[in-house]
């Protein structure tokens, strides 16, 4: 039996995460939850989320989870999804905040003086559509997904990490940010595959049977 | 999200209708390109046409209209068409004129093998349009109510590929009576793409209740009486869904 843990710290109604995992993981127990208990026994850890990343930080520590996300990111495998992804980092640029500081890197908003496309067009932020993501490192949530499949984006701020080796993948608005990064049992995106229909399901299926290994 | 101004053809003139009724049409401007234009200047990101003669015709009428349009947008933000898509050859020739989603409605219901090779011929560029009351969906310039379940419905064609699908209460559109946050929401988080929502929106507040959605997949929103008649100010909204919305 699949026993995921989808961390509620109050950031978003995650309805849509816990319906899209329990497509993937038909009779899998699949659980939202703002008990740090809760999350330190799941098998499996998603971490969702919107808003800014400062509001986040500081709802997970309002219900004391940041011990046990933080954890959950070192010893079991864990996804985490849009600001679920960037609050992983050490540094968010926007009203200088804190990250969790699970992975080494800064989030940055998408600055204005680069968002031209190649006709010179002004290019909007937030990032809202689908996009396409070049995957850059083979990992097992890649299995079934080809290069350059789309999936759904929200945001106005990107991930920066500092070790290049961490970026699983790579989208284009307009220039090159990480839209996926990886670490050992920690795998991390910034589009929704909750809302990307079957690159998306692909990539959640992949994470329920998913043992955390990085080896194919 | 994106707030997506609506440019409804009848007559080559733009219009507004309420609750889906051609005799209740309103003309906001008999120059839809001015129309166009203006809207793009106010920031708008994707703008919405629909054929409405085309809609009740089963073919293009307005098309002449929808090209000049295109054409006035130089390819600066992308256009979503619908109303009397019926056929293979219609999409192609609206994508040959620069149109960068088409939406099927009453065809995609009554003849889902239809949208099906559309999504296999046009990959990410269909969209479904679902005129709902009740929960039931409506063909045909909503005369009819069919017996399928929307959400249904909506399930079966997301895995066709779809691009999004425009969920419109027609119990609503036009009415500015306020969005059916409800029965949108419900879709939104049954499916595994975004939702554009639209109908009834009315003004800011409005705007701010769809946003605390949009981690739900609500990615757009469609407004038309609302931002001619002035009850919503476009550039506002666009500007407050930004800050609401795009925080992520």
């Amino acid at each position: 039996m699949v026993n995921i843990a989808v961390v509620d710290y109050g950031m978003g109604n995650l309805r849509s995460v816990a319906k899209a995992l329990e497509h993937v993981a038909p009779g899998g127990k699949i659980v939202v939850t703002s008990d740090p208990e809760v999350v330190a026994r799941a098998q499996r850890v998603v971490f969702p989320g919107v808003g800014a990343m400062g509001d986040c930080i500081q709802e997970l520590d309002q219900r004391g989870l940041r011990q046990a996300v933080i954890e959950a990111a070192a010893s079991k495998p864990f996804l985490g999804i849009c600001v679920g992804m960037q609050a992983l980092f050490e540094f968010g640029e926007e009203g200088n905040v804190d990250g969790l500081g699970v992975l080494r890197g800064r989030v940055r908003r998408f600055p204005a003086e680069a968002m031209m496309d190649g006709q010179g067009e002004k290019l909007k932020v937030p990032h809202i559509g689908w996009n396409e993501v070049h995957p850059v490192l083979s990992h097992p949530l890649w299995r079934d997904i080809p290069p350059g499949a789309r999936f759904y984006f929200v945001h106005s701020y990107y991930v920066e990490p500092a070790v290049p080796e961490m970026v699983a993948a790579f989208t284009h608005y307009p220039f090159a940010f990480a839209s996926a990064v990886a670490r050992d049992n920690l795998f991390a995106v910034q589009f929704h595959p909750e809302k990307s229909q079957t690159a998306g399901l692909t990539l959640l299926g992949n994470f329920v049977q998913w043992d955390g290994a990085v080896g194919e | 999200m994106l707030i997506i101004p609506a440019i409804d053809l009848k007559d080559g003139s733009c219009v507004r209708l309420k609750q889906g009724v051609m005799e209740n049409a309103t003309v906001f401007s008999e120059d839809p390109i001015a129309m166009a234009k203006h809207w793009l200047k106010q920031g708008a990101r994707r703008l919405h046409l629909v054929d409405l003669n085309g809609a009740f015709a089963g073919k293009p009428v307005n098309d002449a209209a929808i090209r000049g349009i295109v054409n006035a947008l130089e390819g600066k933000i992308p256009v979503q068409l619908g109303g009397g898509v019926r056929d293979l050859d219609t999409i192609e020739r609206y994508f040959d004129d620069g149109v960068s989603y088409v939406i099927i409605g009453t065809a995609a219901v009554k003849n889902p093998g239809f949208l099906r090779d559309a999504c296999d011929a046009f990959p990410g560029q269909i969209i479904v349009g679902l005129d709902a009351k009740d929960g039931k969906v409506a063909v045909e310039g909503w005369s009819k109510l069919t017996g399928h379940d929307v959400i249904d419905l909506a399930k079966k064609f997301e895995d066709y590929g779809i691009e999004a699908v425009i969920y419109t209460d027609i119990g609503r559109d036009g009415m500015l009576t306020g969005v059916n946050l409800d029965a949108t929401l419900t879709l939104a988080q049954a499916l595994h793409i975004p939702v554009i929502a639209s109908g009834g929106i009315t003004d800011q507040e409005d705007v701010r209740k769809l946003c605390a959605l949009e981690a739900e997949g609500i990615m757009g929103a469609i407004t038309g009486r609302a931002i001619y008649e002035g009850t919503l100010n476009f550039a506002e909204a666009q500007a407050l869904a930004d800050q609401w919305g795009g925080v992520v």
